[in-house]
């Protein structure tokens, strides 16, 4: 457009600018001078995952014109959404992978601020504000896919619910609360709408603004060298003089980098929901079908598995403890070491600590993926004896790899790959076990595996060792 | 770069018009509760092919992909068999009605699929069919059969059914107390061609056996059952 072309565009501002003043109140903050050193690309995430909230409030806003927050209705207003509305499934898969960037690009946020001190005096408040925030979009992970009303939904509310339940005292309340009543019914819908769309994403926006307001009134964290000890007399004074010295303005020089990112991400959201499409719906939420194995989304996956490989006796205690622990230590993380030294060249326990932690839920994440815990319920039917166990096997091994079907036994035991890995695989079991061994163990179980005595015939029993007496590699 | 992104946005949202986007939902792809699957090759997959074999032939239980069973056994008597189940053996109901997964109309698709996909007409042509029913209650005759059994079976079964070179033992009694009189005879028609046991006309080394040599034969199978030891349930 020319430069004649922009004239009434400019006249508009103007007067706009002559009454609001609004230009000229953000203008201190777009030019406010910050050190050289933080213009970096390790200094994009905040912002990348401020645009991810941005497109997810957009996104969302689109998809609440269409969803219907009732048990009725959501489903087939998700199923309207995927096959019918035009751009539906486009819309539902933007807001999956951009809440999945979201907690992603926040985590790497929350990891580099740790890493690079930022936490330290004067950003103590910063950092707090930052966990909530980080707790916050949590909380809109759990209840966005609790709105994605399938069976997934219904059993991972179940699954949150008992949690809560485990509450000492105040466990009913505690429930009620989280469902609207005793059980999850028509209201509880409703209230996880309110608080995905109205109750959260108000107190983000909220805190989001504290953040900023935070930022901008103590300036960005510098970029720390080794050696250069944070203490409460002398850091301000040195900060001011630092970008005094060799302060470039936020805009353009240092919000460049932030806008190419916030860019890249968004881009990268908009493809993976063009290449991969959106998540679900899974099956019905019908709870009289049991036949299904829910799973909550990736950002679960580390406490999913945790649950589920928990010994019993610590779960009460892990489970209601445990996540009080983990967020009073990151509220702490900023009075515990709240000043000294700020590079992470000089701070192995800090590393060491990050290095853990990812570590850990990475582990825990993979072995939600894989569950090996979770039984097949339907590898009885579903999951074929392998063909080479089945050619030259005589007529009465054949019938005990019937009873190994019919019995169940795959639910937990894979053969040739297929079935449960609650135990072990039943290949090569003849080359670990004698006849009578096998018998011992099937009658009487042991290890983790019931007793099958009762369940199961003489014949049964002759049938179903002779048939893996024949299980060798 | 401002501008690459820009472009490729535009790009992604052009694309996300399009009909052959690979991340764009096709309606066939909306799971369907387990009641409403209509499909044969999913209903076979999930509830039959853990016993009958994925291609419907080489698993534990009998193929069905076998157009000379197909010829034996009418198709109502696989409907009821699907349904109810035959108690005392490994094949269990499936009806919805007897405690099973699948509603009538969904057992009546697979009927259909097996007999659609796995019969073939004139896979037994020139040949009287022995009846599929039949047991001890078609009449046969323990001493005959026996003897039927030594001509016909014993080559491979070995010498009154303790397991041969080329076949395993069918006279034993964990065996016969697992299968029912009508799988004993209709194995003896079929035969397992899945695994090499030939139907009732026999490998071509001997006549056909007739149908009253089959219910002998089976007769005697049935009058070797004896109790297993072991404590019962």
């Amino acid at each position: 457009m020319s430069a004649r072309g922009l004239g009434p565009v400019r006249s508009t501002l103007g007067w706009l600018e002559e009454r609001a003043g609004l230009g000229g109140a953000i203008a201190p903050a777009l030019d406010h001078p910050v050190p050289r050193s933080t213009a970096s690309w390790w200094y994009v995430f905040g912002s990348a995952t401020l645009a991810l909230f941005v497109l997810q409030v957009v996104t969302g806003i689109c998809l609440a014109l269409v969803y219907v927050p009732s048990a009725e209705g959501a489903y087939q207003s998700l199923l309207y959404l995927n096959f019918q509305a035009p751009f539906g499934w486009f819309l539902r898969a933007v807001h999956f992978w951009g809440s999945n960037a979201m907690v992603a690009v926040m985590t790497l946020h929350m990891i580099q601020v740790f890493l690079w001190g930022a936490h330290k005096y004067p950003r103590e408040l910063t950092w707090i504000v930052g966990v909530f925030l980080f707790l916050c979009t949590l909380g809109m992970a759990f209840t966005g896919q609790i709105l994605r009303w399938d069976q997934d939904a219904y059993w991972g509310l179940g699954i949150g619910a008992s949690i809560a339940s485990r509450a000492p005292g105040v466990g009913d309340a505690l429930v009620s609360l989280l469902l609207g009543g005793p059980i999850i019914a028509g209201r509880t819908l409703s209230r996880f709408f309110a608080v995905h769309v109205f109750l959260v994403p108000g107190i983000l926006i909220g805190m989001i603004g504290l953040h900023i307001w935070l930022v901008l009134r103590i300036g960005i964290n510098e970029w720390p060298m080794p050696g250069r000890v944070v203490t409460r007399e002398t850091y301000r004074q040195r900060y001011e003089e630092e970008v005094h010295k060799d302060g470039v303005s936020f805009f353009p020089y240092a919000a460049r980098k932030d806008m190419v990112a916030c860019g890249v991400v968004v881009l990268a959201v908009v493809l993976c929901a063009v290449l991969f499409g959106p998540f679900g719906p899974h099956g019905v939420p019908d709870p009289t079908l049991i036949d299904t194995a829910p799973k909550p989304d990736f950002y679960f996956l580390a406490l999913y598995a945790l649950f589920a490989l928990l010994p019993p006796w610590t779960e009460t205690v892990v489970i209601l403890v445990g996540p009080v622990l983990a967020i009073g230590a990151l509220f702490l993380v900023p009075f515990i070491a709240g000043t000294g030294e700020k590079s992470w060249k000089r701070r192995p326990v800090a590393v060491l600590g990050v290095l853990v932690i990812v570590l850990t839920v990475t582990t825990l994440a993979g072995l939600g993926v894989a569950v090996p815990w979770s039984p097949q319920m339907e590898a009885w039917t579903a999951a074929a004896t392998p063909v080479r166990y089945v050619k030259g096997r005589t007529p009465l091994e054949l019938q005990g790899a019937l009873v190994l079907q019919n019995k169940q036994c795959r639910t937990c035991h894979s053969l040739g790959g297929g079935g449960g890995r609650r135990g072990p695989a039943l290949d090569g079991i003849a080359t670990r076990q004698t006849r009578d061994q096998l018998i011992r163990q099937v009658l009487q179980g042991g290890g983790n595996m019931p007793a099958y005595g009762k369940n199961l015939s003489p014949a049964e029993v002759n049938a179903l060792v002779a048939f893996m007496g024949t299980l060798r590699p | 770069m401002t501008r690459f992104i820009t472009a490729a946005f535009a790009a992604m949202l052009a694309l996300a018009g399009c009909d052959a986007v690979p991340g764009r939902p096709r309606p066939d792809a909306r799971e369907l509760a387990p009641t409403e699957v209509m499909a044969f090759e999913t209903l076979y997959a999930r509830n039959c092919a853990g016993c009958h074999g994925q291609t419907g032939r080489l698993g534990a239980a009998r193929a069905l992909n076998d157009p000379v069973y197909l010829a034996v056994a009418p198709p109502e008597r696989v409907r009821r068999v699907i349904a109810t189940g035959v108690p005392g053996t490994a094949q269990p109901p499936f009806a919805l009605s007897a405690g099973g997964p699948l509603t009538d109309s969904q057992i009546d698709v697979l009927v259909r699929g097996i007999k659609d996909r796995w019969q073939r007409p004139g896979a037994v042509t020139g040949h009287q069919i022995p009846p599929y029913d039949g047991g001890r209650a078609a009449g046969g005759d323990v001493g005959r059969g026996r003897a039927v059994f030594a001509s016909a079976c014993a080559r491979c079964h070995g010498d009154d059914g303790r397991g041969g070179p080329r076949g395993g033992g069918v006279a034993d009694s964990s065996y016969l107390a697992l299968v029912s009189d009508q799988h004993l005879r209709t194995t003896v028609i079929a035969g397992r061609s899945d695994l090499g046991m030939p139907d009732w006309r026999g490998d071509g080394g001997t006549a056909p056996l007739t149908p009253q040599q089959v219910s002998d034969v089976v007769a005697w199978l049935v009058a070797q059952r004896r109790p297993v030891p072991g404590r019962l349930p």
